[in-house]
């Protein structure tokens, strides 16, 4: 009777134990079901960035420029500047004082980078170099780069890779770049279709994370970007999309050179630029074409130059035709349809001058393809190149037929080209080797102290194959007496033409360069 | 307890020591009180009771069937009903949920760029916590993605969730491009840096331009890069 009764106490507490069991895995059972689904959050954009991966194309490019390519800088500024007078503690000739940070694209070969570097003409010859209307040394020389510049490349992972700068492609403003191990970055779609009106498109560029330093000493950059929708194509004459421009809000100068991506992930171009609240890219054929101009050369590439100014004449009234000697009857002939580019202004000693070009004259066709506006005129002298002949079609004022002209381009490196009868781009008025090909500033004594040389010019440009070049100048030396005489005692707009005999300190070591005139071909 | 020659000397420093002489007050007087007590005896009954208690333990082999049934079917039972709350936890977590904006990034504060989020339509969504709301005219690509998403999701036919009423959210590509994307150290400084310049005609000024620029911020005002208009 007592056994029975243990074990019915015995199976009493099973059984309650068990229940309790029960009960408690019940409970927490509902308790996990009655929790919310996993936090979207966390789960959704991790599915989301799978299927729709950022931009593994754009990487960032960041240039920096030392105190000897600032000094470009301002020269080539609007700044009008002639000498230093003091400088920041911080600023150094060959230290760093300026970076630039910007978007690149990689190329479906996952090696090629093409990147729209704002700076880069501060590594070549500024525009009043009178090189590029020396048409006779054209074709055999090239851009080769002889200061590289200090461009880094960082993959979207973060990760620095090596890199090299191949060239500057004129015509479009890109800077091509190669990698040095093909891997590095995956093989990106690159779209060549035809862009759709209305679509939608992602610029990527990179951007700050904060707007503080950080405790490290280091800026922290990631690659933002910023939606937008194209609304407005622009066609080429050949049919070709030359440009689109897309809308975004809040577009800033910091967009420009971004890189725009379709919604599918593929490139569609570059921004190039900003136009109100629209930015005009550059699509990917001519990123292409720009990547084969520079890859072939293995050098900068220079755009077609022909040394003229002029209107098209879709845009200009009857008297300014009249003004160039053109009769009414036939200047109201020519206006009516609505085709040509009137030529204003011929730069002396230009490819336009060599081929008898005059001010008045109307170009018609180029190759025999009609010009209706100023862009067609552009489209087609770059789609030409430089250093080629071109053929146009040219009705001149004082002969009723129309005559035909060879021409063969020049080119230039920089864009902008030097019209100095424009006055855009004069020539300093105080000392200056520019003419020789060197690009100088003058450095007064306290400055100079601080840069740990003497006073003087400056030199922060040399371009090859010039007087300056051929003498060895070379950039940071500093020219302390011109033949004889001290530069502070120099009359400051005494022009300074070779023969000149140059006292100049290079790494505090004195030396003299004798610079000679140009030899004559 | 002690020896002779252990208690006379015990004996001599409780003498001199009143501390010690005190706790041996105290504890004889507990050994008085402990001694007065009476002498407990065990029930009669004790040594049956005793015995009949390890008799009931040295039975148990009878009871470990029962034990071992009982404790078996708790345990299925336990594991069923985990079972249970497994399915009903993963049909929950498989359940087809509207898509949610991803977290919003942290504020970029640059001259120019945007420092908000900005939807579809380019609309700024200031306060991001609420999800973005579909546009009318949200392309068609994402959509057919939304839908295709949701067509493969698994059926269920116990109930039924209408979404006709709500407006749906959309995941903005920005975001995740943002939210993905790599942070990385620049090696630069962005204090500013001045110089005082003479334009040669005895005008001297001080400038100051940023070390670090993003995109075209260009530092300087410079002649157009591009060919001017009307210039070939």
């Amino acid at each position: 009777m007592t056994a029975a009764k243990q074990i019915y106490k015995m199976f009493l507490r099973t059984i309650k134990q068990t229940l309790t069991l029960i009960v408690l895995a019940l409970s927490g059972s509902m308790a996990v079901a009655q929790t919310p689904a996993a936090p979207p959050k966390k789960t959704m954009p991790q599915v989301r960035v799978a299927q729709r991966p950022s931009a593994p194309q754009v990487v960032t490019i960041v240039h920096r420029l030392n105190g000897l390519k600032m000094f470009r800088m301002l020269l080539r500024s609007q700044e009008q500047v002639q000498a230093v007078n003091g400088l920041d503690s911080a600023f150094g000739l060959l230290d760093d004082v300026h970076t630039n940070v910007i978007a690149g694209v990689a190329m479906d070969d996952g090696e090629t980078i093409a990147a729209w570097l704002p700076e880069a003409n501060l590594e070549f010859a500024p525009p009043k170099f009178p090189r590029a209307f020396d048409q006779s040394k054209w074709g055999e020389f090239k851009y080769f780069i002889t200061d590289p510049p200090d461009v880094t490349v960082i993959g979207p992972d973060g990760k620095e890779l090596l890199a090299k700068y191949i060239g500057f492609d004129a015509t479009t403003g890109l800077s091509i770049l190669r990698l040095n191990e093909k891997s590095s970055l995956p093989a990106s779609a690159v779209q060549d279709e035809a862009i759709d009106l209305g679509e939608n498109v992602l610029l990527f560029a990179p951007e700050p994370v904060t707007s503080t330093q950080s405790l490290d000493n280091n800026l922290y950059v990631r690659i933002g970007s910023i939606e937008g929708r194209i609304q407005n194509v622009l066609p080429a004459p050949n049919g070709e999309v030359a440009r689109f421009r897309v809308s975004a809000p809040r577009l800033s100068q910091a967009n420009i050179g971004g890189v725009a991506l379709n919604e599918a992930g593929e490139t569609v171009g570059i921004v190039d630029g900003l136009q109100g609240t629209e930015a005009t890219v550059l699509p990917t054929a001519s990123i292409r074409r720009a990547v084969q101009r520079v890859l072939k050369q293995r050098s900068s590439v220079p755009r077609a130059w022909l040394g003229v100014r002029g209107e098209a004449v879709a845009a200009l009234e009857l008297n300014q035709f009249l003004n160039h000697g053109w009769a009414a009857d036939r200047a109201a002939n020519l206006a009516g349809q609505h085709r040509g580019i009137l030529l204003t202004s011929i730069v002396p000693g230009s490819p336009a001058a060599q081929a008898a070009l005059r001010a008045g004259d109307v170009i018609l066709k180029v190759n025999d393809n009609e010009i209706q506006n100023a862009d067609d005129f552009t489209w087609w002298l770059d789609q030409a190149g430089a250093a080629t002949s071109v053929s146009f079609t040219v009705a001149r004022p004082d002969q009723v037929a129309q005559e035909a002209l060879n021409v063969k381009l020049s080119g230039i490196l920089n864009p902008a080209p030097g019209f100095g009868f424009r006055n855009r781009f004069p020539l300093p008025k105080g000392l200056s080797l520019l003419e020789q090909g060197a690009e100088t500033i003058t450095l007064r004594p306290a400055v100079a102290l601080q840069l740990g040389t003497t006073s003087g010019l400056l030199v922060v440009y040399v371009e090859p194959a010039t007087p300056a070049a051929e003498a060895g100048l070379q950039p940071g030396d500093v020219i302390q007496s011109i033949d004889g005489k001290p530069i502070s005692t120099l009359n400051r707009t005494a022009t300074l033409k070779p023969p000149l005999t140059m006292q100049v300190m290079r790494a505090k070591q004195k030396l003299t360069v004798k610079l000679s005139p140009p030899a004559k071909n | 307890m002690l020896n002779e020659d252990f208690s006379t000397t015990v004996a001599e420093h409780l003498h001199t020591c009143i501390a010690c002489r005190d706790f041996q007050r105290q504890q004889m007087k507990l050994r008085q009180i402990v001694g007065s007590l009476g002498t407990v005896n065990a029930p009669a009954d004790f040594d049956f009771r005793l015995r009949a208690r390890l008799a009931a333990d040295s039975e148990a082999p009878s009871f470990r069937f029962w034990s071992f049934t009982v404790k078996g079917l708790a345990t299925a039972a336990v594991l069923v009903v985990f079972g249970v709350g497994a399915v009903v936890v993963w049909q929950r977590t498989h359940e087809p949920q509207p898509p949610v904006v991803a977290e919003a990034p942290p504020p970029v504060q640059e001259p120019g760029r945007s420092e908000e989020p900005v939807s579809r339509e380019g609309n700024s969504t200031a306060h991001a916590p609420e999800p973005i709301p579909v546009a009318e005219n949200t392309a068609p690509q994402r959509r057919r993605s939304e839908r295709s998403r949701f067509a493969n999701a698994p059926k269920r036919t116990v109930s039924t969730v209408d979404f006709s009423s709500e407006r749906a959210n959309v995941v903005s590509n920005t975001r995740f491009a943002i939210n993905t994307a790599t942070v990385f150290p620049i090696e630069a400084s962005l204090q500013s840096v001045k110089v005082s310049l003479d334009d040669g005609r005895g005008n001297a000024r001080t400038i100051s331009f940023p070390t670090v620029s993003f995109g075209s911020q260009r530092v300087l005002t410079t002649p157009n890069q591009f060919a001017p208009k009307g210039a070939w």
